[in-house]
């Protein structure tokens, strides 16, 4: 049974199932770490995959719904940027009507412009990034399955992921912009008393935020699914929250924490045929990611210290 | 400077009144605004949508009565969001408290067929209110004794009572029949409906008591919003609640427990939670089944900061927010306008809401920083 | 021509005038002192010059012409540079991090760290600010902390350099460094704003005293021609006692004992690393040190707040060690926090609320949970009598107060409780001259009455003013016990700083002040 558990395709779908998570998680590290908190990840995820979507099945053109969601989650997120900074709106709460709103919106539309709730047409997906030959037998040939499915099997959006990390950590380290990133989560006020605008490096990092929670919403309905379906976001959003928390505030740790989750999925989907001999119903398995996250994050509060500034809005003066 | 400092901002009686109600009229009647421009845009009819919205939640004694329905429970969730965030907690989860209230609720109503009413039904709401404060217990720790933000760990526990109630309204709860869903409570285990309270004759006569199917959970709700009321101006334990709230530094060097206040304050929050989920079983659905009230927690959220968070300004609230759903099918089939809109205008009026508290405050802040004098 | 020159300026917010028709000058080279008591103004007018506040009226001119300032960024490219009282330092990053800040030298926006250090370094040496380039901001002391504000200002090349506050935490030895640096600054060229409410600092830097009063200018003077009698009483408008009247008690039974106290800090460390001492009734104890000694610890210690690691804390024999803060009110331990707004009030409540916080469990205020508002409104009412507490009712919200009123609420509550010891943090931050000696009053008052009162302070003169017998911390440790009449502020600056100065570089560091250095 063990062999039919651990095969290449359980590190393949744990990585594809921890993508959405990633990006979105990314984009919270981002935000957060400008001390803004983001709980609307969830409902800018579904927003950039319903709009996605849409783009898809009135163009036909994958690529231009990945870009439309993008779009689509940086608009969202623009409204969350106003509200905390601008607004100075206690940030969960602004977070909470945007994900209402989501939910709301994509429902609405739904109706409008394809007339019944629930899901949409299937759309084509974005096709795998590499497609090599598999090699005919030998022992190489199953070395190679492993590399081919563990890293070469993925569609674009997975391997953007896996660069955003990389750059992201790279850049909130070594660049201006990063450093200014750090401060402005840290105090805010010694960054405006060093004469760098707090509202517009905060609003730069909310946006930045909303295009990766799109984009995560491309790839879940573009590259995975091939569907809309209404909150079919599930909760990824939240879950994305506590990776970057686990992953502590760093772009590098978010991805290997989602990467957790993902696995976690993975095998609990994996395991599932084998469910009548453990005689455990499928719901527990679909309880699986949201127990491990109230777990990590049980596990991992008390030593996770965020930006100090975060959560709080910036009153200039 | 120790002279002047000494005056305060006006605080006549039109101001405070104003202050506590006009911002949350605004908000709704922006949101409302909105809400039309949406229509317009979409290419309905937005005088007609609101017409029929409002025939569908006032239009008849029946109608009303579906508005008290759908207020029921809301008014129940809105303190639970309320108390919680009274405390400084965010509930968001109140839905997964919400069905562990209904489970208990159904399981209890199952288990208790045959004994008399006046024993099954206390029995149901206290035993709810108790299944919604153990569903809080473990957030409420966790935050207490760790800091886990209660935002991502209640959402988690909603995810996973849902799945339960899936499982369990498919297997092991299951009634006999095709659809998933547990076995029908008897009429011992049931809130009975206002108008059939009444005899026949008095119908006729009085035709606004028939009320549909509004039932005497409106009763437990307006009890439960008293015993708030109580609770936070009071007790102890609501003036403890309330200084976290506002002050954990200054809360905890007066030697109150700041760990054991969340717990309470979110526990109590689960049980206010349990109750509406009970409520809705015993009172409406007579049975649990997947998904059965979905929405309710998040709602409560929409009614609680309209109300900002005081108990009897919860009881308009979820009327306003029980009349909109009320009236939400009667809009769609009228004019056409998908039933989605509601969850829009739900998500400007907290919106505009949260907004509006910020305005106000940031005038408050400015005349309070004159007096003290800049630093 | 004035380096800087402000005509008119007025600053006012919904209710009050901060700043009135302001008009002074700076010269090229001159250190003038901005002299007023909390509350006078002088900061709100500096935060205008340097662009965090914006004037109704008024004009600014750098080098003869008139500017706009409208943020920090303008401010610092006209040569404006303010070293805040709050330091503007981000605690996770590094000196050169926090310097660099704004202006990161580098191409393409990555930051040239290299060249970075290297800038830093050669200003560093240049104005005789040493520090670590790499350490981080949260494991500097204070004094190093201001080092590096200053050395942010110079890296922005400013002309114009505006110190709000800066000797509040430093000790009187920090102090004369600072002016050192001052005056070095001066030599090449800077100008200098120095804000203060600190007569002798006053006297023994500044080219020239401005002193404001309610928001506009009082008077000009320079130290040669007044004294700080003169200026004490241009601040105020009045004659100013500059002392409070300590009558003679005579000491009672042992309070408060303290053996061997550990307390660690939140990272883990010893914060408080065996302390040992006794407070009586009857008498003011006071503990002096530089902030982040381990006071803050050490009262936390007492009040409940953290628990020891070890040794003994007792209350008139009865152990409360490891008691918490409930019970520590409840036998007797009244606790003045050194923050009223994070600590001492709770802002949203009304003045009831506030008067009866701590004590909202016990009767008469509560029964069986449930409490008894009449009790508490009658309390409240005979507190805000006897403490004089300006408000038209107990029901005014807090926030509504000013600091002076609102730490008469703490007071009035703390003191109202008839505690055995009172423990005072800080009691007089903040506060003006008014305020600050209704603080001494009653301290004293309850001392009179045999209470034992322990006091925290940073302010020497009110340490030497109030206290019986003063206990010297540094480093976690009571390094010197000395009496009043042993203490002045020279030695206990000496002894707050290890006896040696081992923090402060060789060549600052004075012997033990000799009779011909007091009074310098």
């Amino acid at each position: 049974m063990l062999s039919d558990v651990i095969t290449p395709d359980l590190f393949a779908a744990a990585v594809r199932i921890a993508t959405p998570i990633a990006l979105a998680a990314i984009g919270g590290t981002i935000c957060e770490r400008s001390g803004v908190v983001n709980i609307a990840l969830e409902g800018i995820m579904l927003t950039g995959a319903f709009f996605g979507t849409a783009v898809v099945l009135a163009t036909g053109s994958p690529w231009l719904g990945v870009l439309m969601a993008v779009v689509a989650g940086v608009v969202v997120s623009a409204i969350h940027a106003a509200g905390s900074i601008n607004l100075r709106m206690d940030q969960i709460v602004s977070g909470t009507a945007i994900n209402l709103l989501a939910l709301g919106v994509t429902g609405f539309l739904m109706e409008l412009w394809y007339g019944h709730p629930g899901t949409t047409e299937p759309i084509p997906l974005l096709p795998p990034v590499f497609n090599f030959p598999t090699p005919a037998g030998g022992a190489l040939a199953e070395v190679w399955r492993w590399v081919d499915t563990v890293f070469l099997s993925y569609t674009p959006i997975v391997y953007m992921a896996i660069i955003i990390a990389i750059v992201a950590q790279w850049a909130v380290y070594r660049t201006r912009w990063g450093l200014r990133l750090r401060a402005l989560g840290e105090h805010p006020r010694a960054v405006d008393t060093a004469g760098v605008s707090v509202y517009r490096g905060r609003w730069v990092a909310v946006l930045m935020s909303g295009a990766l929670a799109g984009l995560a919403g491309a790839n879940l309905s573009i590259e995975q699914v091939g569907v809309f379906q209404e909150n079919f976001t599930n909760g990824r959003g939240f879950i994305a929250l506590a990776a970057n928390i686990f992953g502590r505030w760093t772009p590098i740790g978010s991805y290997l924490a989602s990467l957790l989750f993902g696995f976690a999925d993975a095998l609990q989907i994996k395991l599932q045929p084998f469910r009548d001999v453990v005689n455990i119903p499928p719901q527990f398995f679909m309880m699986l990611p949201y127990v491990l996250t109230v777990i990590v994050l049980a596990g991992v509060m008390g030593r996770a210290v965020g930006p100090a500034a975060v959560g709080e809005p910036y009153e200039k003066g | 400077m120790t002279e002047s400092k000494e005056r305060l901002p006006a605080q006549r009686t039109w101001m405070v009144v104003l202050q506590k109600v006009g911002t949350p009229i605004a908000s709704v009647a922006l949101a409302i605004i909105v809400g039309s421009l949406i229509m317009w845009v979409s290419g309905y009819d937005p005088m007609a949508a609101y017409a029929a919205l409002f025939q569908g939640a006032f239009g008849s004694p029946k109608a009303i009565g579906e508005t008290i329905l759908r207020a029921t429970p809301l008014i129940l969730t809105g303190l639970a969001v309320g108390y919680g965030f009274r405390a400084g907690l965010f509930n968001i989860g109140a839905e997964g408290q919400l069905f562990m209230g209904g489970l208990m609720a159904a399981w209890l109503g199952v288990e208790m067929a045959g004994q008399p009413w006046g024993v099954t039904v206390p029995a149901i709401i206290v035993a709810s209110a108790l299944a919604g404060a153990a569903w809080a217990f473990i957030p409420a720790i966790l935050k207490a004794r760790v800091g886990a933000h209660e935002v991502i760990t209640t959402m988690m526990f909603s995810y996973i009572a849902r799945y339960l109630v899936s499982w369990l309204v498919a297997g092991p709860f299951k009634a006999p029949g095709p659809t998933p869903a547990s076995p029908m409570l008897g009429l011992s285990a049931q809130l009975p409906r206002i108008q059939d309270l009444f005899s026949e004759s008095t119908l006729a006569a009085l035709p606004f008591l028939g009320l549909g199917r509004a039932h005497t959970g409106i009763v437990l709700a307006l009890l439960a919003a008293v015993g708030v009321w109580f609770i936070l101006k009071y007790t102890t334990l609501g003036y403890e609640n309330r200084a976290v709230g506002f002050n954990l530094g200054a809360s905890e060097t007066a030697g109150i427990s700041v760990q054991r206040t969340i717990v309470k304050a979110l526990c109590i929050s689960g049980a206010l939670a349990g109750l509406a989920g009970a409520v809705e079983v015993v009172g409406l659905h007579h049975r649990i089944f997947d998904q059965f009230s979905a929405g309710l927690g998040f709602t409560g959220i929409a009614v609680a900061l309209l109300a900002k968070n005081n108990p009897f300004g919860i009881i308009p609230a979820a009327l306003l927010f029980g009349a909109l759903s009320a009236g939400s099918g009667t809009m769609q089939l009228v004019a056409g306008v998908p039933q989605k809109i509601i969850l829009i205008i739900q998500a400007l009026v907290i919106f505009f809401v949260g907004a509006e508290q910020i305005v106000l405050w940031f005038v408050t802040r400015r005349q309070k920083e004159a007096i003290s004098g800049a630093e | 021509m004035a380096v800087l020159e402000l005509r008119d300026v007025t600053k006012v917010f919904p209710g009050v005038v901060a700043n009135d028709k302001v008009s002074m000058t700076l010269g090229r080279g001159e250190i003038v002192a901005l002299l007023g008591e909390n509350g006078a103004g002088k900061s709100t007018l500096m935060n205008v010059v340097y662009g965090l506040l914006s004037a109704e009226r008024g004009e600014i001119l750098v080098d003869g012409e008139q500017v706009k300032i409208r943020s920090p960024r303008q401010a610092i490219d006209l040569g404006i540079g303010m070293v805040h009282q709050h330091f503007m330092l981000v605690e996770p990053l590094t000196v050169t991090e926090n310097i660099v800040l704004g202006r990161e030298p580098g191409r393409l926006g990555v930051i040239d760290m290299a060249s970075a250090r290297k800038r830093v370094a050669e200003i560093s040496e240049r104005y005789g600010l040493k520090v670590d380039p790499d350490a981080r901001i949260r494991d500097l002391e204070v004094g190093l902390q201001q080092r590096v504000e200053i050395l942010k200002a110079l890296y922005q090349g400013v002309r114009i350099l505006i110190l709000d506050e800066p000797t509040a935490v430093l000790t009187p030895q920090e102090v004369r460094e600072l002016f050192r640096v001052i005056r070095s600054l001066v030599a090449e060229g800077l100008s200098v704003v120095f804000i203060t409410h600190k007569l002798e600092e006053v006297m023994a830097v500044a080219d020239r005293i401005i002193v404001m009063r309610d928001g506009a200018v009082v008077g000009e003077t320079r130290p040669s021609e007044t004294d700080e009698v003169g200026l004490a009483r241009m601040m105020v408008g009045r004659d100013v006692v500059l002392r409070v009247e300590k009558g003679a008690v005579s000491r009672g039974q042992t309070v408060l004992q303290v053996r061997d106290l550990v307390v660690k800090d939140d990272r883990g460390l010893d914060a408080v690393a065996g302390v040992s001492f006794e407070v009586c009734g009857g008498e003011i104890v006071a503990i002096a040190g530089v902030g982040g000694n381990g006071q803050t610890e050490l009262v936390e210690a007492i009040v409940g707040l953290r628990r020891p690691a070890s040794g003994t804390i007792s209350l008139k024999g009865k152990d409360i060690t490891d008691a918490s803060a409930r019970s520590s009110i409840e036998v007797g331990v009244s606790h003045v926090p050194e923050d009223r707004h994070r600590r001492g009030l709770i802002l949203q409540f009304n003045l009831a609320e506030n008067l009866v916080l701590g004590d909202h469990r016990v009767a008469p205020y509560a029964k069986l949970g449930i409490m008894r508002l009449r009790e508490v409104t009658a309390m409240a009412r005979k507190r805000i009598e006897d403490y004089d507490i300006r408000t038209p009712s107990e029901k005014i919200v807090a926030s509504n107060l000013s600091g002076g009123n609102q730490q008469k609420v703490v007071i009035a509550r703390e003191i109202g409780r008839n505690p055995e010891l009172l423990v005072a943090a800080q009691p007089t931050r903040g506060l003006d001259i008014g305020a600050i000696e209704f603080v001494h009053r009653q301290v004293l008052a309850e001392r009179a009455a045999g209470k034992a009162v322990l006091l925290i302070s940073l302010e020497l003169e009110e340490v030497l003013s109030l206290a019986d017998r003063i206990l010297v911390i540094y480093e976690g440790r009571i390094v010197r016990e000395l009496t009043a009449g042993e203490a002045d502020a020279e030695t206990l600056g000496y002894y707050m700083t290890g006896g040696g100065g081992k923090k402060l570089d060789a060549e600052t560091v004075p012997a033990p002040p000799s009779e011909s250095e007091v009074g310098q």
